[in-house]
């Protein structure tokens, strides 16, 4: 797991109240929302706010992949680290 | 565009007229594909069907389908497998998806029944029963007939986008009724975020939002404002929209949303622009009852029809109102309706559980927490799975009753819900327990004096704070923990504790002690050697033992 997916399932766990998890327990490729960590649409916004704050990054809004970014921790790393490379 | 009345939209295609785009339908479209629905329903002697369709366009199809069929349609608010297993002895079809109709027999069009009960909504009742609510094609059209009297000059030919589902009444009418009768294009899919609404705008030379406080309350700062501001009109509805929210999107967009007041049951209510006061809508009649709650007649309910609300009301002079609390256990988590006693009956019938009581917590979003008193098998679990693990297989029990949502993300555990002397656990109080830290320390539950020192008898919390980490599977109290309620005991009951804490001899660590475990801890202060001895034992077999090093100032 890199440094940055850490830092991603860490700000998961904070900003949405996630009681008794840690990093550990939200696996990279595991579903954010739905069946899968069971997270909802208001955690959707919430998400991408912090994320935006937290990385100093916008989200595009002429990018229409925006829920496939924030679909797992793996596509949210490489969504942030190529945002912070533009 | 022509206005066209609800009940007479199937009469006259044309294919000048757009209702949706990517893929576009037109007007003919949408008559034809309705109409061939229609024949399937009566093909397949359909008489009520569930609607659950992502797509505003096709629940449009589908729900003309059913009404020119003189099919009822129920408007399930979720797509919960308890919820279709709940509404399956009332309807003879669950639609998902639009069926295949190539065979059929197209319907005849013809204006629709408008005084049939050809809608049914649902949604949470107080008992924490799902409530049905049954709408007459009148008082739908009425509701959008009122809403184009208002706004529809302001809003003119403007591109319909929208943040919430149509599966809802506000939806409904807002995003695919409205739009539908004035011939008004509306995109097909609900948006998640407020950078898709303002991609999903932008290509249109004119556009409405009709979104919800979620949306509206988490904007984020690197929108195109400027390009944005061509926007007609902005609704919110679904809760009140929070003062900052309103004020932030008046300074960028030069407009107040307007928000809409309703519900389900009522239909609309009100609405306002900006400030805290409500204007009735033009056929809607409030007063204030007895128990302080708005009561209405309108001509979006059946004609006669008193409805009473449990929301708060101070209705002025002048006939606006202004909104205080709601006065029932049903609440609005944004703008999901969920009712805590619904939560709560559905906690307390799992195995795990005697009894459980639900609130609410503002942290960055509104979340749900439970107190929940465990039965013998919830604390055999908790001892042999974790927290974690007794926790979440609550929320998978809740899971298949109530949107997600609703699933509490906060838990208090108890072996009895901490009620006060008179048998109450106030709603306030609730909160309260959920935004306390848990428990690092322990009570006695009794204390003797015996020859040589203390004999105090306790139960390890439930629901201790360091049983999260210690260990996520099998949760024990730390040995460091076992040492520090030895020495915080100690302070309270034995006088002239030497203040300094200078080290351990002879520790043993023997037995785990688990939640819920009744020990007895004996203390005896030797001050000859400055030396506090403590045992824990459970049932005679000792836990942990050790002396305490104490000495005075240096």
């Amino acid at each position: 797991m890199s440094e940055l997916q850490h830092e991603i399932k860490n700000l998961i766990i904070d900003s949405l109240g996630l009681e008794d998890m840690s990093a550990e327990d939200i696996a990279t490729d595991q579903p954010l929302f739905g069946d899968g960590l069971g997270l909802d649409s208001v955690d959707a916004l919430e998400l991408g706010l912090a994320i935006q704050k937290r990385f100093g990054i916008k989200i595009d809004a002429e990018d229409k992949d925006t829920r496939q970014h924030f679909a797992n921790v793996a596509n949210l790393a490489a969504f942030v680290s190529a945002r912070q490379a533009v | 565009m022509k206005w066209i009345a609800l009940e007479a939209l199937l009469l006259e295609p044309d294919a000048q007229r757009s209702i949706t785009f990517e893929p576009a339908l037109n007007h003919q479209q949408f008559c034809r594909q309705a109409l061939q629905l229609a024949g399937y329903f009566a093909a397949h002697r359909i008489q009520r069907v569930a609607i659950h369709l992502d797509d505003a366009a096709e629940l449009a199809i589908a729900l003309f389908a059913a009404w020119q069929a003189s099919v009822t349609v129920l408007l399930p608010a979720d797509a919960q497998p308890q919820t279709r297993a709940r509404l399956a002895s009332q309807t003879d079809l669950w639609l998902d998806a639009l069926p295949d109709t190539q065979g059929c027999t197209p319907a005849q069009s013809s204006p629709l029944a408008t005084d049939a009960c050809l809608l049914t909504l649902c949604t949470s009742g107080s008992s924490g029963e799902p409530k049905l609510i049954d709408k007459t094609l009148a008082q739908l059209a009425n509701e959008v007939a009122a809403l184009e009297q208002l706004w529809g000059s302001e809003i003119g030919s403007a591109a319909v986008i929208s943040s919430v589902s149509a599966q809802h009444i506000y939806g409904l009418l807002f995003r695919v009724l409205w739009p539908l009768c004035a011939g008004r294009v509306f995109l097909r899919q609900t948006l998640p975020f407020s950078e898709d609404m303002q991609r999903a705008s932008l290509p249109h030379s004119a556009f409405i939002w009709v979104a919800s406080p979620a949306l509206l309350k988490r904007t984020s700062d690197n929108l195109d404002w400027s390009a944005l501001s061509r926007i007609r009109k902005i609704f919110s509805s679904g809760g009140a929209l929070p003062e900052e929210a309103a004020a932030y999107l008046q300074a960028r967009l030069q407009q107040f949303p307007t928000e809409i007041y309703g519900s389900s049951e009522t239909g609309g209510i009100g609405w306002r622009q900006g400030g805290q006061h409500w204007q009735p809508f033009a056929g809607v009649a409030i007063s204030r009852n007895p128990q302080g709650a708005l009561s209405l007649t309108s001509s979006y309910l059946p004609a006669g029809h008193r409805e009473e609300t449990a929301d708060a009301v101070q209705i002025e002079a002048d006939g606006r109102f202004l909104l205080g609390a709601r006065l029932d256990r049903i609440i609005k988590l944004e703008e999901k309706r969920i009712s805590l006693p619904m939560l709560e009956n559905t906690l307390i019938q799992h195995p795990w559980v005697t009894d459980a009581r639900v609130g609410v917590r503002q942290l960055g979003r509104a979340v749900v927490g439970a107190l929940i008193a465990l039965s013998p098998a919830g604390l055999h679990a908790l001892r042999n799975q974790g927290r974690r693990a007794t926790t979440q297989a609550l929320r998978t029990h809740l899971s298949s009753h109530v949107e997600p949502i609703a699933l509490p993300r906060q838990w208090r555990l108890y072996t009895e819900l901490p009620y006060n002397s008179q048998g109450k656990l106030a709603q306030s109080r609730i909160e309260q327990l959920l935004a306390a830290q848990r428990p690092t320390q322990v009570l006695p539950d009794s204390i003797e004096q015996t020859t040589d020192g203390l004999l105090i008898k306790l139960q390890v919390p439930v629901d201790l704070a360091h049983f999260s980490g210690h260990f996520s599977r099998a949760p024990v109290v730390p040995g460091v923990v076992q040492i520090d309620w030895a020495l915080h005991l100690a302070r309270q009951l034995i006088a002239d504790l030497p203040p300094r804490f200078t080290g351990m001899e002879v520790l043993k660590f023997q037995q785990l002690m688990r939640p819920g475990d009744r020990v007895q801890l004996s203390l005896r202060f030797d001050a000859n050697r400055s030396k506090l001895y403590f045992s824990f034992t459970n049932s005679n077999a000792p836990c942990s033992s050790g002396r305490i090093l104490l000495a005075q100032h240096a």
